[in-house]
């Protein structure tokens, strides 16, 4: 994590402990990793060698409007993660500490409940008779109850929600080594608020933005509870669907093919972002 | 993630402290009401007579019983799955054979009875609607497809599985007895025309929840799940025209460790006494013949059996044969 140089004892010490990670290492890799593996076998193995599964994924319309589907949901939560999350960052940044910590520690208390019991909730909140739309109707702001769940809009709400602290905690970091004396310098200099803002802030904490914005739609590509619960059967997501081939249809070749799409996919994605954000290279 | 590992291991922990008993088995279901009832009126008494612990797990999965029985490490004792399951799984060799010695099967429904599994209790997919939240309430499959007559949103078994692709026919004047081989390019075509209005539930909880929140007022539902509501003071009205039956079957995978236990656990599960008690509790039909005798007379008028005049059973043959294509088109077509 540091970005000091690394000297030649530190970097020996760092090799010699490597050796504390075998057990880690050997857990990983017998029950994680071998057990995805034979699964990812299974896609061209059956119902016989080939890659007739994948033929089968790749040529359906339907499969294509998953994978989408998939894409697009992923790339709302992230865009509507970032835009809701950058001014709470930013907040916590800049607040004495003592509120700082009450507020984050909100936040981190919320990833500890239950994901369920928090998709749930979202369920009960946005269902045409559920508090948010009987709120509404009774203000008479709306006729009909608004459709907020079983469609985009509820997973976009759920995920956003889930997402939040993967960005506000990157960008709370990033944010909090920019020296204000930058921003003061930028002002004095004749900067509007908004100027100093867009050419200042903002690119010195692109850093933190794209680690945020990258473990967001990385975690969503994959994301099964939340789309499952609040989403409809047109808005389904690719975990969805490797979950239908293996447990409803039993047809453990194209769930195999299925996952194997996701996690190159993840893998492109994140071999971008260590070639091109990764922070301790200083970019 | 965290809270599958702390189940984990608290299940793990039960294991271990359970182990003291001579002899354990699982018991696979769905869990909810239905399987706390299986536990009170199957299990417990079964344990209180033999000996044998019960354990109870869940939610069945089909994946898992392949996994299982093609790792040859089967935890699963008996498990309750779907009628059309039990046929399908039977004859790809990933169950056991049941000892119809220790199983007397001349008391039970033959509908569901085959080499490898015998009826768990079997349900009927009736027309259920909140009467505090509409005015009026559809009677038929025909209503519940009329968007006209009945606007709003309905619910629907979201699976593929024996229901909503009969229902659709009859809907659309398919004649009960002319439904198999089913004609799925109509059944698509029919449920195109309600699509956009179907909410789907995926558990029976959810289900009763759809419909006592109104979010979906009317809907086809499991018989027992309604009953249930209806206890704890929704209105709720069932409409048993053309009701659709299905049946849960008790199967033993491949391999099980406790086969021995597993015949007599299905033979005390199925005997009329448990049944007769798992219905009254449930809603659901006994599928013991015998258990008609011991029940409230009154509360028989509510159970599937006693709707026969107007029922449609759902051919679990078929579905076994075609339920992969099925599924695969189901499922495409839900994600369309």
């Amino acid at each position: 994590m540091s970005d000091t140089v690394a000297t030649g004892a530190v970097k020996t010490k760092r090799e010699s402990t490597l050796g504390y990670l075998l057990p880690a290492l050997l857990l990983i890799a017998f029950f994680f990793i071998v057990p995805v593996l034979m699964l990812l076998m299974r896609s061209v193995l059956e119902p016989e060698v080939g890659l007739q599964n994948y033929e089968a994924l790749l040529g359906s319309t339907t499969y294509l409007r998953v994978f989408l589907n998939t894409f697009m949901v992923a790339s709302i939560v992230t865009l509507v993660s970032i835009v809701i999350g950058y001014p709470v960052a930013w907040l916590l940044a800049i607040m004495p500490e003592r509120w700082s910590r009450i507020v984050l520690a909100i936040i981190v208390l919320s990833m500890w409940t239950n994901l369920l019991a928090r998709t749930y909730a979202w369920m009960v909140l946005l269902q045409r008779t559920g508090v948010i739309n009987k709120t509404l109707m009774g203000l008479g702001l709306i006729d009909t109850p608004l459709a907020l769940v079983n469609n985009l809009v509820g997973v976009t709400i759920g995920m956003t929600y889930i997402m939040l602290p993967f960005v506000i905690l990157p960008l709370m970091g990033v944010i909090r080594t920019i020296d204000p004396a930058i921003l003061r310098a930028a002002a004095l200099c004749g900067a509007g608020k908004m100027q100093c803002f867009l050419r200042v802030l903002l690119p010195l904490s692109l850093p933190g933005i794209a680690a945020g914005a990258l473990m967001v739609f990385v975690m969503s590509l994959g994301y099964f509870v939340t789309p499952a619960l609040l989403g409809g059967t047109s808005n389904m997501m690719l975990a969805e669907l490797v979950a239908q081939f293996v447990q409803s249809l039993v047809d453990w070749g194209m769930g195999g093919a299925a996952a194997l799409v996701l996690l190159v996919v993840t893998l492109v994605l994140y071999a971008v972002q260590l070639r091109y954000f990764n922070p301790a290279r200083g970019k | 993630m965290k809270y599958k590992i702390a189940i984990a291991l608290l299940s793990a922990s039960f294991c271990f402290s359970n182990s003291v008993a001579a002899q354990d088995m699982v018991f696979t279901s769905w869990g909810g009401t239905t399987q706390d009832a299986q536990k009170t009126y199957w299990a417990d008494p079964f344990t209180a007579e033999s000996k044998v612990a019960v354990t109870q797990d869940g939610p069945t999965d089909y994946g898992k019983i392949k996994a299982m029985v093609e790792a040859g490490n089967v935890t699963w004792d008996v498990v309750d799955v779907e009628g059309d399951y039990a046929v399908q799984a039977g004859n790809a060799g990933l169950l056991e054979k049941l000892d119809f010695s220790v199983i007397d099967k001349s008391k039970l429904d033959p509908r569901f009875v085959t080499d490898y599994s015998v009826g768990s209790f079997y349900y009927s997919f009736v027309i259920g609607c909140n009467k505090d939240a509409v005015e009026a309430c559809p009677q038929t499959w025909a209503d519940l497809f009329d968007t006209q007559k009945f606007p709003g949103k309905r619910a629907f078994y979201k699976w593929s599985a024996p229901g909503v692709v009969e229902a659709a026919l009859l809907a659309d004047g398919v004649p009960a007895d002319k439904l198999y081989p089913l004609d799925l390019d109509r059944a698509f075509k029919k449920l195109d025309t309600i699509k956009a209005d179907i909410v789907w539930w995926d558990s029976g909880a959810q289900s009763q929840q759809l419909l006592a929140s109104a979010e979906a007022p009317f809907g086809s539902f499991w018989n027992g799940r309604l009953t249930a509501l209806a206890e704890t003071g929704v209105t709720v009205e069932t409409s048993w025209t053309n009701n659709i039956t299905a049946a849960d079957s008790l199967v033993v995978p491949k391999g099980a460790k406790n086969k021995d236990a597993a015949m007599k656990f299905i033979a005390q599960a199925t005997s009329d006494a448990a049944q007769a008690q798992f219905a009254t509790a449930t809603g659901y039909a006994p599928v013991n013949l015998d258990s008609n005798t011991l029940m409230d007379a009154e509360l028989r008028k509510s159970l599937p059996d006693m709707q026969a005049d107007t029922q449609v059973n759902a051919d679990m043959t078929y579905w076994a044969e075609h339920r992969d294509e099925i599924g695969t088109r189901w499922y495409a077509w839900q994600a369309k």
